[in-house]
């Protein structure tokens, strides 16, 4: 994960460092707005190498204006996890709106992207019980684990994320992106007698309101009209 | 906006990073299983705390068990996976001399419920007494046991004392 995280980081900063050459005279060049639409590369990924996981995500955006980009996600994943004193598998589907506004100076032509953005994010799932062992302090007389089918159904949560990452064009409209996600939950529908572990969409949950997640995104780039950029005359 | 754009990214990408660390572990002082909390009072002064000396408390056919000398509160474990323990309270029975042991049986009877506390801590047991046969003392003609008082039938927390045993 972190040698991807790494060389994707490699990557960004040499796409900035050919940002710094600018042009001094003033030309003019067509900037292409349309529809992007791809998947997760890592939800897929890991649907494949997990066999505790099933899952997949497609990831989308409009470009309204020159900078912003109205953009999405939808997604439905299964996960069964171990814990130390659980074992559960949380089932669910959801869909992100926002924006994403793209801060990158692109040379020439290039459709290049280091953007920041927004979502909200919403998450329909249950969760089944698969069993669970009792916190007994002194063990005397061995660990009970008890199995159940135990469900918990109807449950729902929603949260804002803040997103970071990068878009880069591999050849001809294809893009591959990567992006990290700082989430914040707004709601939380809570079971009886059993917790929101994990959240479809928003990942699993810490004790306060704040989680993370990422993506890799392979994506195809549907051109719909074009619009001149003009690159002003700078000193 | 450059920079908001560049803080937002790193704080991002620290978060990623620290998404991977865990926070698994049950942290102490949680309110996991209770324990039952049994005092020990005078038979005759019924008010009076009287210690236990050289109590050993021992499931039947369980090799070890506890041990209580000088105290007159102890606390010992209930079954998770049943809905009653029976339990030996021995008097001197953990000292070496076995020949001055004098073994009760005692049998809680209870219900059972599973509560949830949290992902590392998973689920704990709370015991609610039986109302009518909350504790059965078998009688083998010498017990040392004279009676039995249940003043919290409900063993949620270890905060209050669930048990009086007057000997």
């Amino acid at each position: 994960m972190l040698k991807y995280i790494f060389s994707l980081i490699v990557f960004c900063v040499s796409i900035i460092g050919n940002a710094q050459t600018k042009d001094t005279t003033k030309v003019l060049y067509p900037e292409r707005y349309g529809l992007r639409l791809g998947i997760d590369l890592h939800k897929i990924g890991q649907s494949f190498y997990e066999k505790d996981y099933r899952g997949f995500e497609i990831v989308g955006d409009y470009r309204l204006t020159k900078r912003f980009y109205f953009a999405g996600e939808i997604g439905n994943e299964d996960k069964t996890i171990e814990d130390d004193g659980l074992n559960f598998t949380t089932k669910g589907s959801y869909f992100k709106v926002g924006f994403d506004y793209n801060s990158f100076e692109n040379w020439l032509d290039m459709e290049n992207m280091i953007f920041v953005g927004m979502r909200y994010g919403i998450s329909s799932f249950n969760h089944t019980l698969n069993d669970y062992t009792i916190f007994d302090p002194t063990n005397y007389y061995g660990e009970n684990t008890v199995l159940t089918t135990q469900k918990f159904n109807g449950l729902n949560a929603s949260w804002l994320e803040i997103v970071g990452g990068i878009k880069a064009e591999l050849f001809q409209n294809v893009y591959l992106g990567f992006s990290v996600r700082l989430n914040y939950l707004v709601s939380n529908k809570k079971p009886d007698n059993f917790d929101n572990l994990f959240i479809p969409g928003y990942n699993r949950t810490y004790d306060g309101k704040f989680g993370a997640g990422f993506n890799y995104s392979l994506s195809y780039f549907i051109p719909i009209y074009k619009k001149n950029k003009v690159v002003a005359e700078e000193k | 906006m450059k920079k908001i754009v560049f803080i937002t990214l790193s704080l991002l990408l620290a978060v990623s990073f620290w998404n991977c660390e865990k926070d698994d572990i049950c942290a102490e002082g949680t309110a996991v299983t209770p324990l039952v909390i049994i005092e020990f009072y005078d038979a005759t002064t019924t008010t009076a705390l009287k210690s236990v000396t050289n109590l050993g408390v021992i499931a039947p056919s369980f090799t070890t068990g506890f041990s209580f000398t000088g105290v007159s509160k102890i606390k010992v474990p209930l079954r998770t996976s049943a809905d009653f323990t029976s339990l030996h309270f021995i008097q001197n029975g953990s000292d070496a001399d076995t020949t001055n042991d004098n073994i009760d049986l005692l049998t809680f009877n209870y219900m059972r419920n599973d509560v949830f506390i949290s992902r590392a801590c998973g689920y704990k047991t709370v015991f609610f007494l039986d109302a009518t046969n909350p504790i059965a003392l078998t009688t083998d003609g010498n017990n040392w046991i004279q009676n039995i008082e249940v003043v919290q039938p409900n063993i949620v927390t270890e905060n209050e004392v669930h048990v009086k045993i007057y000997f």
